[in-house]
């Protein structure tokens, strides 16, 4: 055990030493996409929670994030840029003259996200499978079209910009560790325990004395708060954000994320928010000419991701890790010829 | 064995990816650096090929790409179109203008269809100094307060006053009633300064009489119709999307509202005239360019060649608009005498009476193209030219 979080600990200086590094050498376009490997991861984790760990198949998410990037984004905007961005219709009276800093707005981001979430979970959490999914999604549209029509607090269709790009490699990066932190702690909690629970069967977990509805509740609503960070997250990394920006793309960007790293894997889908939000660059020259005298297809990059889908949902059912996670012991066990000590068990 | 292998291949490829960030070693100081790269000057293009706007996108690239064929070279080199697809995304189209910038040193960038997508560039450009061309973003907050955002269309503002006057003083007009996309920056915008507009004309506070909204992908307006037609007013502006306007015109008329009907550019594509049929005859709306009045002698120009490549096809007024902005940056190019990012923008601030295909093009102190409006309207399913509209 001591062990391991030596190992824990070196891993985490290291990432430390990287992130200097790279805020100091790289330049903007890398690091912005490490900066999107970051969030997208926090974004995972936090749908992770909901859809892999507890089993409800929510696709809610755009909608707390669009509370999250909305509020984080009203907070910080200075007042000048506020002014200019609402030449519409002036902003209403208290947020005009408010401007916080960003971790206090980023939190607050993250509570309304989850009080939303609870608004939202207390009624439909009941609804299960695909019920549920349709009922999390208009909902997550409700939210969309509120935003849209409420031109004095959110500037509606004109969306804002001038957001103070404070998201860095450091607030990036520190949120995803953090997040993964409080996850795995979650998860390897009791209450992580009766999520799964519920996840395996519902009726048997309520016999055990598992109340389903403060589990399920507790559940969206942790994962609603994280979602709300990475929004505001994403928005100050964006500079801008408007209501279209949180469509229902924006949930199947996670979700895809997600179902090939493993529903109800933390490393899963780390990996897979690294792999795809890097491989969506990467893959570029698909886009372009490749052989001479044909013309370019755009959108041949997104082909690769739906047959990756489609290869992940008929042949590899759990995705890249299932519900694998990864542990010092395995990762020392898998070079070493020796069988694992107490059979690889924790 | 199998461990040692996959262990090899783990870390082949963490340092591939290693590599691939890390920055280009600059060239070895003993050999020159390439001279084909000195040779070719890089223009980055971002547009929605993918996506909600792909359509859109690649009407523009149509011009782009014409003008390209047209004028490839300059300053005796020649120039290379780097096009990214931007997805119709906003995140996707920060990190398109991002690479442009970065990885591709790209001296100037074109784009985008969409407002939201083009102000998602905004930050990049204006960080790394490179001067961009919108192309057809409307909306006013593009270029407010970013130095190097130019555009080659005029903005909303200008859109809804000239509306707003050919309501008043063309159709006589005392009471106006407004039907907006309200999901639609480009919709709400043109709406406001319609209304403010209308009022200063009219001297009466409530000459606007309704304000009835809709969202994207609505199909039924019977209710925002009923309402309006109990105001009975003298004309309705209808600024939106030209699926939902062609089909909000069509049911209003079975209502039996015979009010005329005015409307913004985005009126202007085949599907308008097809969904609407008899309904939409005689609606009138303002544009930015009209096939039957070349403005300039650019305009004939763009229209024989566009002719010559995609015959049997009317060009769109977006078309043009690529177009103009390929051109823009290539005269300023000329006009600087050197491809820099920094000695273009100087060449572009100083712009003024460009000859486009789409109208005259000077900038205002918001890197705004002030341009002439064309109004039009539709005769035998037709889009007829009617009017143009001074600045």
């Amino acid at each position: 055990m001591k062990r391991n979080t030596i190992y824990t600990g070196t891993a985490l200086l290291l990432l430390f030493v990287f992130v200097y590094f790279a805020n100091k050498h790289l330049d903007s376009y890398l690091l912005r996409i490490l900066n999107l490997c970051a969030i997208y991861t926090v974004l995972g984790l936090s749908m992770n929670l909901i859809n892999g760990f507890t089993g409800l198949f929510s696709l809610g998410h755009a909608g707390f994030m669009a509370v999250g990037a909305y509020t984080t984004a009203m907070l910080t905007l200075p007042i000048a840029t506020k002014q200019m961005n609402f030449f519409l219709a002036p902003l209403i009276s208290p947020l005009d003259k408010i401007v916080w800093p960003f971790l206090p707005s980023l939190l607050l981001a993250g509570v309304l996200a989850a009080i939303v979430a609870f608004l939202i979970g207390a009624p439909v959490l009941r609804l299960k499978g695909d019920y549920l999914a349709i009922a999390t999604l208009g909902f997550s549209e409700i939210i969309r079209v509120v935003f849209t029509n409420t031109q004095t607090v959110t500037n509606g269709a004109l969306g804002l910009k001038g957001i103070p790009a404070t998201t860095n490699l450091w607030w990036s990066f520190g949120t995803a560790v953090v997040t993964i932190f409080i996850m795995v702690s979650l998860i390897n909690s009791s209450y992580g325990r009766a999520f799964k629970a519920i996840r395996e069967d519902e009726i048997a977990a309520e016999s055990m004395g598992i109340s389903l509805f403060k589990h399920k509740v507790l559940s969206f609503a942790i994962g609603a708060f994280f979602a709300g960070i990475g929004g505001g997250l994403l928005g100050n990394l964006m500079g801008t954000i408007d209501p279209l920006m949180f469509r229902f793309f924006m949930t199947y960007n996670i979700l895809l994320i997600i179902v090939l790293g493993g529903l109800g894997s933390v490393t899963g889908t780390i990996i897979s928010a690294f792999i795809i939000t890097i491989a969506q660059e990467f893959l570029r020259f698909l886009d372009e000419p490749i052989i001479p005298n044909i013309p370019a297809l755009p959108g041949l990059r997104m082909v690769v991701f739906s047959i990756l889908l489609m290869l992940v949902v008929l042949f590899f059912r759990t995705g890249l890790m299932g519900t694998r996670e990864f542990s010092w012991d395995k990762f020392f066990g898998f070079f070493k010829k020796r069988p694992l000590s107490n059979g690889g068990a924790k | 064995m199998k461990k040692l292998l996959s262990l090899t291949l783990v870390v082949v490829m963490a340092l591939s990816l290693l590599t691939g960030c890390a920055q280009p070693a600059p060239a070895p100081s003993g050999e020159p650096a390439a001279p084909a790269e000195e040779e070719v000057i890089k223009i980055g293009v971002f547009e929605p090929l993918t996506g909600a706007n792909a359509a859109g996108g690649e009407l523009e690239m149509e011009g782009i790409e014409l003008a390209h064929e047209l004028y490839p070279e300059v300053l005796g080199k020649k120039v290379d179109l780097i096009v990214v697809d931007n997805k119709s995304d906003k995140v996707e189209a920060a990190t398109a203008a991002a690479r442009l910038v970065e990885k591709e040193k790209v001296v100037a960038i074109i784009g985008s269809w969409g407002s939201s997508l083009a102000m998602a560039a905004g930050d990049i450009v204006r960080n790394a100094k490179v001067p961009a061309m919108g192309t057809s973003c409307t909306n006013p907050l593009v270029t407010q307060g970013n130095e190097y955002y130019f555009r080659v269309c005029f903005i909303d503002p200008f859109q809804g006053v000239v509306m707003s006057n050919y309501a008043f003083n063309g159709l006589g007009a005392k009471k106006a009633a407004i039907v907006q996309e309200v999901s639609n920056d480009y919709a709400v915008g043109l709406a406001k300064f319609f209304t403010d507009n209308f009022k200063k004309l009219t001297g009466d506070e409530n000459s606007i009489v309704a304000v009835a909204n809709y969202n994207t992908g609505d199909q039924d307006f019977t209710a925002q119709l009923t309402n309006i037609k109990a105001q009975n007013p003298d004309v309705i502006f209808a600024p939106g999307n030209f699926t939902e306007s062609a089909l909000l015109i069509k049911q209003a008329r079975q209502l039996g509202i015979k009010t005329p009907f005015i409307g913004g550019d985005t009126y202007e594509t085949p599907e308008f005239a097809e969904i609407g049929g008899d309904a939409v005859e005689g609606v009138v709306f303002s544009t930015f360019f009209a096939t039957e009045k070349p403005i300039t002698s650019e305009s004939t120009k763009f229209l024989d060649a566009y002719k010559a490549k995609y015959p049997g096809k009317e060009p769109a007024a977006v078309t043009a608009l690529g177009y103009d902005a390929y051109l823009i940056l290539i005269k300023a190019i000329e006009q600087a005498g050197a491809a820099d990012s920094a000695s273009i923008h100087k060449a572009l601030l100083e712009t003024k009476d460009f000859q486009g295909a789409a109208g005259v093009v000077s900038f205002d102190e918001n890197r705004n193209a002030i341009k002439s409006a064309v109004i039009k309207t539709i005769k035998d399913g037709k889009f007829t030219f009617m009017d143009v509209v001074e600045p």
